[in-house]
């Protein structure tokens, strides 16, 4: 338990070297999850932009069965909604929608 | 013969199956000592004196301030302190409850950039600064509707934004919990700490409405019947 320190700021340095950087291009990869995920299905398959490497932590995939041996580097991504959804009106081009994601989820694009 | 199809209003609300679940939990936990029943009072009790309004002071602060505004921006967790929230060490449990995670992002809002957030997954919300969430932003026809049509139900919230702002969704489906800082309003000129306070209401601090002078609570949620609704024979 984090006790004073707090979560997931008790996992600081424990991730090693991040894969990604502000301004990457990332693809959400559509891996298998088993039982429990937190990768949003509408966000995979597709690509965005790093925003800001959020926090170490072990991916809530793992968290979920009491495994904190790995953490990762997370990454917030912001995506147009025209590549999530593509019927989202040519009008509103600009409009976004920006969520975060454990390292093994994500590739270059 | 009698009329069968009228049945008597039921003498207390019906329990869902997720309130069931929470107190056989709950009783296990107890049963096995996880925590006693008069923690979870203290918790419980707590946790519903939480509200919106050390967020709506911080909003203020940083009108007022541009270095605090550039500290929420940059370190949410730290820039709580200055309203006497501390993520990481709030009571009772000094672990970081009521929320489940101690990681705040302040979405600063542009004249361009419109913030909105949602919890995708279920209804993760920044509990230690603003309290409860809505009934509302916890239904499946909010969470779902939100990140694919923003526009849409933005505007019935009343809020109707020309096409040249972006519209921002922040899904706070992981570690990350989320709390809005809109753009001053006009007509706030000379304002002070307190009177700016009073316009940042908790739907402000979501993101589906904006501060408005003179505005201070939250709009009724519309209800919209629905077109096909189900009909459930109790």
């Amino acid at each position: 338990m984090a006790t004073g320190i707090g979560d997931p700021q008790c996992f600081k340095g424990k991730a090693g070297a991040s894969k990604f950087k502000e301004g990457d291009r990332v693809r959400v990869k559509d891996l298998p999850d088993i039982f429990y995920t937190r990768t949003m299905t509408y966000t995979r398959g597709a690509v965005g932009t790093v925003t800001k490497l959020v926090y170490e932590s072990p991916a809530a995939e793992d968290e979920a069965w009491d495994n904190t041996d790995n953490p990762e580097w997370f990454y917030s991504v912001v995506f147009k909604q025209k590549e999530l959804w593509p019927e989202y009106p040519d009008l509103y081009a600009n409009d976004t929608v920006e969520t975060e994601f454990p390292e093994r989820y994500l590739e270059s694009a | 013969m009698s009329d069968h199809d009228h049945k008597p209003a039921p003498m207390v609300d019906e329990v869902s199956d997720f309130e069931i679940l929470e107190m056989a939990v709950r009783e296990l936990a107890i049963e096995k000592g996880l925590f006693s029943a008069e923690d979870h009072r203290v918790w419980t009790e707590y946790v519903h004196t939480l509200g919106p309004l050390p967020a709506a002071r911080m909003v203020a602060k940083a009108w007022l301030d541009p270095e605090y505004k550039k500290l929420c921006d940059t370190d949410g967790v730290e820039a709580s302190k200055a309203v006497g929230v501390n993520w990481v060490t709030s009571p009772p449990t000094q672990f970081g409850t009521p929320s489940d995670y101690c990681n705040l992002r302040v979405l600063v809002d542009t004249p361009t950039v419109k913030h909105v957030v949602v919890c995708t997954l279920c209804s993760c919300y920044p509990r230690p600064i603003l309290g409860q969430s809505p009934e509302w932003y916890r239904t499946p026809n909010y969470r779902r509707r939100l990140v694919r049509w923003p526009r849409q139900v933005l505007a019935e919230f009343g809020l109707q934004l020309p096409s040249d702002v972006e519209i921002r969704v922040g899904d706070s489906n992981q570690k990350t919990r989320y709390f809005v800082m809109p753009v001053r309003p006009e007509g706030t000129e000379g304002w002070n700490e307190d009177q700016l306070t009073e316009i940042v209401t908790r739907d402000c601090l979501i993101g589906v409405a904006v501060p408005k002078p003179g505005v201070t609570s939250n709009a009724k949620r519309p209800v919209i019947k629905a077109i096909h609704p189900v009909h459930h024979g109790h």
